[in-house]
């Protein structure tokens, strides 16, 4: 199903591209030769979605062609499938997006060495790969500001309160990653403003982020941010239930409880693989093992703000959210992690 | 094929044509594939493909080259094993639906014992074997029990038990025995437990021979051993053995749980064999598959390595069709559907043609 949509495009541009020889304009005529494969068992959601969506514009924006494999579920296959896009060479490119892949993934790069492997968010052991990461603590930055911001100018809704709250999944670097980023941006915006922050131990507990969500809001917060991933979608919920605010993460969460999600800081994966794919196709930056930092400077790290919240933010604070945004892209703001 | 005389000898041959009956089963499974295949061609064209190029990328995804065919091999063990557990209940007149569960725990039972024990080489091994096993006829205690002692419907029975077995590999693999930093599942096996492998090239192990093993065997305890003898019998027809003196309930019980044994087996092969740990919802379908086969193979544990080789060709085929063609992997899916259809079409008219010729008949 998910392969039949490439396809046509491919088959619609064939025709574009067809009329564009012979109105002799050899233009893509070169990026043609470009073949990329993505896999993965979760093209049918969020994160997977926006990675269709970055190789549909790469194959209509750049001509390259483009082979979707849903990996399914059964973990007999993955090897196989990794061996069957490696082996016979047709593709320049392999990207990959799934922890459950990383095995059928690391063994298939060692076994060809000369195959092109990009991995999406994360890194791993093998220099053979490249590695698409996110700066979350970019995006974390922007979140921590706006709340921080609203809380201390007592906007209407977020006025009883001189913290904010963050409940991330486990304690791990990562993790720890957007906490860092969301206090330094909390700082920024104002020094009267905290962050409390609980870690749920989990990412698959909605129940335990619910219950976490509702003691921080008990405790007089306003907003919490969330990185919890599933266990997250049990913040958003609290939200709603205690009449309260969280920021969502990863994708857009604004539709998990409309009214009660301030913002969603996105990993837009869409943009990151059509910034890889183009590198490669202009030859600015060939895909070669190693890690592809992805940040606010390129839009693929961004701060979404719920339409139905627009209104009741103030236009100086999206203002300065926004002065911030491009002091961190052009690097005049160093959001800093103690790694 | 002796066993199919005896049956004969039970139930006075009445069939209107004059053809040994593993001859019959064989033409109709061969129809039933090509209805199958036909129907897949169809939905070829219909996705802008041409049929002939799909399926020669399926032959070549299935064999061509040594590597190719282990790959086939490899997916086609565990529905040999999970077939001849299907096979198990089949020939006894039952029907165990729940292979799919007994697998996922006896995929994790050996998981279990090859990471939390520290044993010499062929000891963890069997150990690991035989706590697949042993979880595998535990998970249908409860099915046998109930249809044995108060004639429960094992079908529901046992697909309701699925559900559980699933979601409680699930609960262990994420709460309780996770590797730490990992993917949902468990830290792996310690080496003395695996399966050895065949080849280098793949990850084809023992696991096939145990398969071939078991389907042997379950044809020579059909065909040459008394007990096999009365099971066939209960199989054709419940009330006559009894009348002849086989226990019926004890019988009931020990057959279904022998199955749910041999399903446990199948995803101890799994995990010793190929992934050499558990992961969560690492199998999904197998088990279904293996009954499949078996149904296909109308219980013949020789036929139902052919028919369980098939279905491995099949998928392994399509993973590389759907690499090199626009048709999707699920095409395989559908053509399986279209078996099971004319399989089922094929059991009415049966069904129907023996009731009139005054026989009524207790398989499937």
């Amino acid at each position: 199903m998910q392969k039949n949509r490439p396809s046509r495009l491919r088959t619609a541009l064939a025709g574009i591209s067809m009329a564009a020889l012979v109105a002799g304009a050899p233009a893509v005529a070169q990026a043609e030769d470009l073949s990329i494969a993505a896999v993965s068992g979760y093209f049918a959601q969020g994160f997977g979605i926006s990675i269709v969506n970055g190789l549909e514009r790469a194959e209509q924006e750049l001509g390259v062609n483009v082979q979707i494999v849903d990996t399914g579920q059964r973990a007999l296959d993955f090897e196989e499938q990794f061996n069957n896009l490696a082996r016979g060479g047709d593709f320049d490119v392999i990207l990959v997006m799934g922890w459950e892949l990383v095995d059928a993934l690391m063994t298939t790069a060692e076994a060809h060495p000369d195959q092109r492997f990009v991995f999406i968010d994360g890194v791993l052991e093998s220099d053979n790969i490249t590695y698409i990461d996110f700066i979350e603590e970019e995006g974390s930055f922007l979140a921590g500001a706006l709340s921080s911001m609203l809380v201390e100018q007592g906007v209407e809704g977020f006025d009883n309160g001189s913290e904010v709250g963050f409940v991330g999944g486990r304690d791990i670097p990562v993790i720890r990653n957007f906490l860092m980023g969301m206090e330094q941006g909390v700082d920024s915006a104002s020094e009267d403003v905290g962050v409390s922050s609980v870690f749920a131990g989990s990412f698959d507990d909605p129940a335990k982020g619910s219950e976490l969500a509702m003691t921080l809001y008990g405790q007089g917060i306003d907003i919490i941010y969330q990185a919890a991933g599933p266990t997250g979608e049990g913040v958003l919920q609290a939200a709603r239930a205690a009449g309260k605010y969280a920021i969502g993460v990863d994708i857009d969460q604004c539709p998990s409880a409309p009214g009660h999600i301030l913002a969603s800081m996105l990993k837009r994966a869409d943009i990151a693989v059509f910034d890889l794919i183009q590198g490669e196709v202009d030859g600015s930056a060939p895909i070669a093992p190693g890690t592809v930092e992805v940040g606010v400077a390129s839009g693929g790290v961004e701060l979404k703000i719920c339409e139905d919240m627009m209104e009741r933010i103030p236009a100086e604070t999206i203002a300065s959210l926004e002065e911030m945004r491009a002091g961190i892209a052009s690097g005049d703001i160093d959001v800093a992690l103690n790694r | 094929m002796s066993e199919q005389s005896e049956t004969r000898e039970l139930t006075p041959a009445k069939a209107p044509v004059a053809m040994p009956e593993w001859l019959h089963s064989l033409l109709g499974t061969l129809l039933a594939i090509s209805i199958a295949l036909l129907g897949g061609a169809v939905i070829a064209i219909m996705v802008g493909e041409s049929p002939f190029h799909v399926f020669m990328t399926l032959l070549r995804g299935a064999f061509g080259g040594p590597d190719r065919i282990a790959g086939s091999l490899l997916q086609s063990t565990p529905i040999i094993i999970s077939g001849i557990a299907a096979c198990i209940a089949f020939r006894g007149g039952l029907f165990n639906i729940g292979v799919e569960g007994q697998l996922y725990m006896g995929g994790f039972a050996a998981a279990w014992v090859g990471f939390s024990f520290v044993l010499p080489a062929p000891l963890h091994l069997t150990l690991g074997i035989a706590a697949a096993i042993a979880a595998g006829a535990l998970w249908i205690l409860i099915p046998a029990f109930f249809r044995a002692r108060y004639g429960t419907n094992e079908v529901v029975s046992t697909i309701l038990s699925n559900y559980v077995a699933i979601l409680l590999t699930s609960y262990f693999t994420i709460f309780v025995f996770k590797r730490p930093g990992g993917w949902s599942e468990t830290a792996p096996i310690s080496t003395t437990a695996e399966l050895p492998q065949l080849f280098e090239f793949s990850r084809l192990n023992w696991g096939l021979f145990i398969g071939v093993a078991l389907a042997v065997g379950l044809h020579m305890f059909l065909t040459r051993t008394t007990a096999g003898y009365s099971m066939c019998a209960m199989g054709s027809n419940p009330k006559f053995a009894e009348y002849g003196g086989v226990p019926i309930r004890r019988n009931v019980f020990l057959i279904l749980l022998c199955s749910g044994a041999v399903g446990g087996l199948a995803g101890g092969v799994e995990t010793l064999g190929v992934h050499h740990r558990f992961m969560e919802g690492f199998a999904p379908g197998f088990g279904f598959d293996g009954v499949i086969a078996a149904l296909l193979a109308n219980g013949h544990p020789i036929l139902t390595i052919f028919t369980a080789l098939f279905f491995g060709a099949l998928r392994a085929g399509s993973l590389l069709m759907e690499v090199e063609t626009n048709a999707s992997r699920e095409l395989i899916t559908v053509v399986q559907a279209f078996i099971i259809l004319a399989v089922s079409a094929q059991l009415l008219v049966r069904r129907r043609r023996d009731s009139q010729a005054g026989e009524r008949r207790w398989k499937y």
